[in-house]
């Protein structure tokens, strides 16, 4: 018998226990922890995130798997999902300039949480002749060791959105980084038998060069004179030109890009062509970083194997 | 007989003008009262830009010990105790892990500085030895020297002291010198540090980029 209960009619006092029972599990709900929904805008950001927070949150891609993200244009479902958001996981220094524009959309300038998974990783220029200028490459996501900053940058920020889980995220982030430094590490035994001194490379789009620093080797030449831009034919002429000159012996090309241009810089110089993959196009999945990273890894290797006089 | 005066609008003209007067004197004290945008303080004579400051094996050195940093420093926070070259190693921790990265930008000897000992650690001090090393006060060092790849230097990672139970280490700069023989500095204290001809490297990281494209940090 609940107390202070008496002298109340039958029907009243079911209805009060009703209501008090009702009471109890709206404040059971209220106190149960938020959900967090983390949105991402690219793939590799929701590899990150989705290892970061495993069933602890919510990862949402902002944009579709297959648009292209070099020259997106924002579309309503993708405004209604950022108002839905309890954060965002940007590159924030050229990959997606698209996403600013859908938060403003969304009227969550300034209320979103941005997180900037760049900010604490060391930057460094596109290689090649960039006309004597140095240009940031915001393709941090196109290795390992950058990769791992960026997932520490994201843990720190999101345990900082979310304390309740902010132990948890960093158990996981610390499982996820020591996989992908495995990942590295079996390459690098692959690579530590090679003669790595005298390979020169050109790459197509300027997405690598965070990947070759990480086996000490650097870009020779850009195809695109700018990110997404196709080269004049007085540039293309210019480039074959560096190439022939430099020895390079090596192309790489888009994974996801159309081949008609490698092709014809094959038969102009004869240099091998690989695909390799910046990692911005497909399904979105946890392990996505990994078996595409596992990709480009092996194609650098034999790359470089088929250099071998 | 009643005279209608007629009706000349001079005091709102007047209530007009004031009124333009205050706003432009608003706009012309904001401007010139309002904090300027200090953006990134320029580099000192000490310190060197990582973006266009280092050579190619300097910088990915720089790259690996930042992100070697946070890893050191969660690990810190977590045991107390540092992550030895022993553990970096089976850790494959770069750039301290010995595989391609490590050879192609100069097979770089790496000694590790503990807390109040400043001497170079045996490769054989055992992970106890290192805890009871931690338990000094002082900063603890990751000494990089005698690498072999071209216009190398020398690097030190200084991760700031913590007071034993009492704080917790979230603080590290990295330095360099011109000659990748420098010897270890007694003190790594910065003025003594600028005085030996180490320079900080300043991380041009995706936080400076994001300032300087948008104007926010």
């Amino acid at each position: 018998m609940i107390e202070g209960m008496n002298g109340i009619s039958p029907g009243r006092r079911r209805l009060a226990i009703f209501l008090m029972l009702l009471g109890s599990g709206a404040a059971g709900q209220a106190a149960a922890p938020k959900r967090l929904k983390v949105g991402v805008t690219l793939h590799p950001y929701y590899s990150f995130v989705a290892n970061i927070v495993r069933e602890r949150a919510d990862v949402v891609p902002l944009i579709a798997g297959d648009a292209n993200p070099h020259n997106y244009q924002p579309q309503t479902e993708d405004i209604k999902r950022a108002m839905t958001l309890d954060a965002l996981v940007v590159n924030g220094i050229g990959h997606d300039e698209w996403a600013f524009e859908i938060v403003k959309a969304a009227g969550r300038k300034g209320t979103l949480p941005l997180i900037y998974a760049n900010a604490s990783v060391a930057l460094i220029p596109i290689g090649g002749d960039q006309g004597g200028a140095k240009v940031v490459n915001p393709h941090t996501f196109v290795s390992t060791t950058a990769a791992i900053q960026q997932v520490f940058e994201i843990t720190h920020r999101l345990g900082a959105i979310d304390p309740d889980n902010a132990a948890a995220y960093r158990a996981n982030a610390a499982a996820y980084t020591a996989r992908l430094r495995a990942l590295r590490a079996e390459f690098m035994v692959r690579f530590a038998n090679l003669d790595l001194s005298s390979f020169r490379c050109a790459t197509m789009h300027a997405g690598y060069d965070y990947l070759m620093q990480e086996f000490g080797l650097s870009v020779t030449a850009v195809i695109e004179p700018r990110h997404g831009v196709t080269p004049t034919a007085r540039q293309l002429a210019n480039t074959i030109d560096v190439i022939k000159k430099a020895n390079i012996r090596v192309l790489f090309t888009e994974k996801y890009f159309a081949l008609g241009l490698g092709k014809a810089i094959e038969q102009a110089t004869g240099v091998k062509v690989y695909a390799l993959s910046h990692i911005t196009d497909g399904p979105y999945t946890a392990d996505r970083f990994e078996v595409e990273m596992r990709e480009n890894l092996n194609t650098l290797a034999t790359a470089i194997e088929s250099t071998r006089p | 007989m009643t005279v209608v005066r007629r009706i000349s609008g001079q005091p709102e003209t007047l209530a007009i003008f004031c009124t333009v007067l205050v706003l432009l004197g608003s706009l012309a004290g904001y401007v010139l009262t309002r904090p300027a945008n200090p953006g990134r303080p320029p580099l000192l004579g000490w310190q060197v830009g990582s973006f266009d400051g280092l050579g190619p094996a300097d910088q990915a050195i720089h790259g690996a010990l930042l992100s070697a940093a946070e890893e050191i420093t969660w690990f810190n926070n977590d045991t107390g105790g540092w992550i030895t070259l022993e553990e970096a190693e089976r850790m494959r921790l770069p750039p301290f892990y010995h595989d391609v990265f490590w050879k192609t930008n100069g097979e770089v000897r790496w000694q590790l500085i503990l807390p109040g000992a400043h001497h170079g650690t045996p490769a054989t001090a055992s992970p106890n030895a290192v805890f009871e090393g931690t338990k000094g006060q002082g900063a603890t060092v990751y000494y990089g020297s005698a690498g072999r790849a071209r216009a190398q230097g020398a690097y030190l990672l200084v991760i700031g002291h913590a007071h034993a139970g009492a704080m917790w280490t979230n603080q590290a700069t990295i330095w360099i010198h011109r000659d990748a023989h420098a010897p270890y500095p007694d003190i790594v204290k910065a003025e003594a540090l600028v005085g030996q001809g180490w320079r900080q490297v300043i991380a041009y990281n995706g936080a400076s980029e994001v300032e300087r494209l948008k104007g926010t940090p």
